[in-house]
């Protein structure tokens, strides 16, 4: 009796020991993992890009690890992963204005020990992605905000704010269009890239060239105001914008409710379905209109492409950037999703025009306007504050000076904390 | 009369409150085998149709499966280090007269009480060092924390109950007190082990901070933190969600059916936290 | 002979009690060591430096922080009193049971059981709007016409909540307490019955006193585990709505793993492990050396 007792807990232990181990052994070295926007027409590109990578280059395995749909989520569960020491995922998909924040943290790697070929991309995609002077991520595809304006009703775009208002005062008394002007009014990133093209219209920024916090100078007093005024006073634009992302803005457009709409590329294939849009044909793009102080502002948004830090092949992980950041491979992506790709030379060619289905000259000339947003690793505090502050004088609880003015000592706060008031190089 | 009263009024109350405890899990099954379409509105008591989709797709889609495995891998292996360690600990602390004896008892059962938060941050700090995050040795390690307290603790007031005439007839035959645990006390306190087992699997089964802040991806995740982080694209997968919930309950709901006057008695005796 | 046996005492508890201090007493001063440092996870180039008592002045100056202290109290005080009250209702009527008792416990052990993120979702469920269970019968039954949105009401939420805990531990406080019952002489009734005491007197001059150590042990132990409530609330409303629901666990927890502030979440680790460690104390004193070390058996 006593000998089987003997051997029920040595069993038992033994299992432990291999349970234990069994666990501590994750992740195959030879398959790549890749984590990004894959769902919809993203999710069919990605696809089919990586089977072809995997096609060329037998010895490399790649998966896809899924993240949830909304930024938001997706930039929490990078911060656990990374933070974590994970060798997953090895390649990511990163919003632009990530990259600062990872490449400090040391999540992600610094990509100059490839040497990689910067000379054919836009300059103000490769400045967001820097950090301490070193190039931590790639540029995907580029999303610029423009405006989209209603061919049918006026000749030319508005080059100018003030004619921009008179055109929508027009369509909205006299040719009973419901709203003059829908942007992205809601309380979240959306909200800074918009107000980020009305301030470069008056001339003004977020942070001045040596870094320091100007948010709060007489002409962002002057944007915010504008914006403010475009609802209550102007009543160009609805109050229920105050509660609008990308797709609500795109419907009314599509639905023929607007004489004008501030949104991303995406929504261009989308407005020229006659099965969808009451627009379709009617419509064309142009840059953001400006004032007399300012110049014609986008918003640079878009995706980078980054390796992890702690990942098990980075060699691999670079194969595969470089692959997807390839010509043909970046017109497979606009071809499909409509994604506006990070070249200058491509805009040049039949290929692309094809491809969006626009003149990429027109796209090129937006994008060459375009200006990133502060590139800080503290991006997601400071836009936080600002957020809350425009949709505080947007929603009239506070004057947009004031806001301004509580946003601009917060930011400058923040980054005193955070020790990056200094000078940057 | 006031007895009849008292008589009738007691079992109503409890007909009432055994009805409250089990309403809700009765309701939560029966809307897992419902389709989506009529989770909300109406409210059928007894159901008419019944549908497996949302199991069909916790087990294909969601991989709870994967989570089933996890959660049993990890319980077990923390029961199985815990009971054998715990129980030697245990029977000195209930039969050896070493001095700090009565400092230990007490330590062990403040450090049950801890904070499981508490020690997060050193705990991933370590686990992160060594690599162990999103792996099953960094789930045993941090449920050691209260797995070993709770064991020592169940043990000692089962040790303290038996009768000592066994052991001290044994020793005064010259056994050693090893000897004496091995062959005497072990075999008597069986029922002590196996509901001192039943009870560490459970406590560890049904743990999610730790879970939740070691693991990273359905990979490694148990089955509390698998149904919790269920998120659907537009709207919360409600279905889905209690299906989940019936199967994480399933097997301690069977422990408790097993072995529900054991589980009592251990609990009880040592006066447990809950 | 006395010792060998102490050095053997000790080599049994060695591996247990080594375990423990290497898992669980060192990482809790780890902590408090931790939480004399600035080490914010997404910002390396600041380094790991001493500031001192800084991070427990921030949390002190912190009106999230009271918040979140205020909510954890309140929610301790009510659930507590409520469990207690309800379990002593339910262990009472229990004991006076002849037959089926074995069916009853196996009905009151269940929710103690089901894991508390289980129960989470279950009431999250019922109390779902605008179509969930319990709206369905508070309209139904002409009880509230109009019932508030519970989840995105910061004074409704914690109904949901309440109760989800009140249902899961209720019937667990009964088995302690029924226990206590149980091991009062049914003597005391009869000679008390015999005298002419009502029910009532026989409750409040038997029974009470003669339970109040098992009382005392639920009403300790539910407190301190009340204090580190966070499963229910983080799958119920994940703190909010804002930080409405928020207790003192999920501030922490946000603090460490959702903005990676390790000093300052170390400082708040600290503090909830203080508060729990006081309670935890004044119940070993409450419960008494005797009922703890060397029970009457």
């Amino acid at each position: 009796m006593a000998r089987e007792f003997r051997r029920i807990p040595v069993a038992a232990l033994c299992s432990c020991v291999v349970f234990v181990c069994f666990g501590c052994a994750r992740t195959d070295p030879h398959v790549l993992t890749f984590a990004g926007s894959a769902v919809g027409r993203e999710g069919e590109a990605i696809r089919r890009q990586l089977d072809s990578f995997q096609a060329l280059h037998p010895a490399i395995r790649v998966e896809v690890q899924s993240t949830p749909d909304a930024a938001d989520h997706r930039h929490q569960l990078y911060v656990q992963w990374l933070n974590a020491r994970a060798a997953d995922p090895d390649v990511l998909q990163l919003d632009v204005v990530w990259a600062p924040e990872f490449a400090a943290a040391g999540w992600i790697l610094d990509l100059d020990r490839f040497r990689p070929q910067i000379d054919d991309f836009f300059p103000a995609t490769l400045t967001a992605n820097r950090w301490n002077g070193a190039l931590y991520a790639l540029p995907w595809f580029v999303d610029v905000g423009m405006l989209y304006w209603r061919k049918d009703l006026m000749a030319r775009a508005p080059t100018d704010l003030d004619e921009l208002r008179q055109l929508a005062t027009r369509g909205t008394r006299e040719q009973a269009i419901p709203f003059g002007f829908v942007w992205q009014g809601a309380r979240y990133e959306g909200l800074v890239t918009v107000f980020l093209e009305l301030l470069g219209a008056f001339g003004g920024a977020i942070l001045d060239d040596h870094g320091r916090v100007v948010v709060d100078s007489d002409r962002a007093v002057d944007a915010l105001t504008w914006m403010r005024d475009s609802i209550d006073v102007d009543r160009i634009v609805p109050a229920s914008a105050l509660t609008w992302q990308e797709e609500q803005v795109r419907l009314a457009f599509q639905n023929g409710q607007a004489v004008f709409m501030r949104n991303w590329p995406y929504a261009h294939a989308l407005l020229q379905d006659p099965s969808q849009s009451r627009v379709a044909g009617r419509f064309g793009i142009a840059p953001m209109p400006a004032t007399s102080g300012g110049s014609p502002t986008a918003a640079l948004g878009g995706s980078v492409l980054a390796i992890n830090a702690n990942s098990g092949d980075s060699d691999a992980a670079y194969q595969l950037i470089e692959y997807l950041l390839e010509p043909a491979q970046l017109l497979t992506r606009a071809r499909i999703v409509g994604q506006y790709p990070p070249r200058p030379t491509m805009y040049e060619t039949k290929e692309l025009e094809d491809a969006l289905r626009i003149a990429p000259s027109d796209a090129r000339r937006i994008i060459e306007h375009a200006v990133p947003r502060p590139a800080t690793p503290i991006y997601s505090e400071l836009s936080q504050t600002l957020q809350i502050a425009l949709h505080r004088a947007l929603t009239r609880q506070q004057e947009p000076r004031a806001a301004l003015h509580q946003a601009g000592t917060a930011m400058r706060s923040l980054l005193a904390r955070a020790e990056l008031d200094r000078e940057q190089p | 009369m006031t007895g009849r009263i008292w008589g009738i009024g007691r079992r109503l109350a409890i007909a009432v409150m055994v009805s409250a405890i089990l309403f809700p899990i009765y309701w939560v099954a029966v809307a897992s085998f419902t389709p989506e379409s009529q989770l909300f509105g109406q409210v059928d008591l007894v159901p008419t149709r019944l549908v497996f989709d949302h199991y069909r797709a916790v087990f294909s889609e969601r991989a709870l499966g994967t989570a089933v495995w996890n959660s049993l891998i990890v319980a077990g292996a923390t029961t199985l280090l815990c009971v054998p360690i715990g129980a030697l600990c245990a029977y000195a602390l209930a039969r050896l007269p070493f001095p700090g004896r009565t400092l230990v008892l007490t330590s062990v059962l403040a450090i049950s009480m801890f904070p499981q938060i508490s020690i997060v941050s050193p705990l991933y700090l370590l686990l992160r060092e060594l690599r162990l995050i999103d792996t099953y040795a960094g789930l045993v390690l941090p449920y050691l924390t209260f797995a070993m307290p709770l064991t020592i603790w169940l043990l000692v007031g089962f040790f303290r109950q038996l009768p000592r005439e066994l052991e001290e007839a044994a020793l005064m035959d010259g056994a050693s007190r090893l000897r004496t645990l091995w062959t005497i006390v072990l075999p008597l306190s069986w029922p002590g082990l196996t509901t001192t087992a039943i009870l560490t699997f459970l406590y560890c089964w049904n743990e999610f901070l730790f879970a939740l802040c070691f693991t990273l991806g359905p990979d490694r995740y148990t089955v509390p933190v698998a149904i919790a982080l269920f998120r659907g694209q537009y709207q919360v997968p409600w279905g889905q969600i209690l299906a989940g919930a019936l199967v994480a309950t399933l097997p301690v709901a069977m422990l408790v059916f097993l072995a529900q006057r054991r589980i009592v008695a251990g609990l009880t005796s040592g006066a447990v936290k809950g | 002979m006395m010792r060998d046996e102490t050095r053997l005492g000790w080599t049994m508890a060695l591996p247990a009690l080594s375990v423990i201090a290497l898992i669980a007493l060192g990482p809790i001063l780890w902590a408090a060591w931790e939480s004399l440092f600035l080490h914010d996870l997404r910002m390396p180039w600041l380094g790991r430096r001493f500031i001192g008592a800084q991070n427990y002045i921030e949390a002190l100056s912190d009106p999230r922080f009271w918040g979140a202290i205020g909510h954890t109290l309140a929610f301790a005080a009510v659930s507590v009193s409520l469990e207690l009250v309800l379990g002593l209702a339910l262990a009472v009527a229990v004991d006076s049971m002849t037959r089926g008792r074995g069916l009853v416990r196996t009905a009151m052990l269940l929710p103690w059981a089901v894991p508390t993120v289980v129960v989470g979702l279950v009431w999250r469920f019922i109390f779902e709007t605008p179509a969930g269970l319990m709206n369905a019968v508070l309209v139904g039954s002409g009880v509230m016409a109009d019932p508030p949105i519970w989840f995105a009401d910061p004074e409704a939420a914690w109904v949901p909540i309440i109760l989800a805990d009140v249902w899961k531990t209720t019937p667990f406080v009964a088995l302690l307490l029924l226990a206590g019952l149980q091991n009062i002489e049914r003597s005391l009734y009869e000679a008390a019955q015999i005298d002419g005491a009502s029910v009532w007197r026989q409750f409040t001059a038997i029974t009470l006193p003669l339970l109040k150590p098992a009382l005392l042990v639920a009403l300790v132990f539910r407190t301190v585990d009340a204090f580190r409530v966070f499963d229910v609330i983080y799958v119920m409303t994940g703190g909010g709505p804002g930080t409405a629901t928020e207790p003192i666990a999920m501030y922490t927890f946000s603090a460490l793993l959702e903005n990676l502030r390790f000093g300052y979440g170390s400082a708040l680790s600290v503090v909830i492990f203080v508060a729990t460690f006081l309670l935890a104390l004044i119940a070993i004193r409450l419960m008494g050396r005797r009922t703890l070390i060397e029970p009457a058996s």
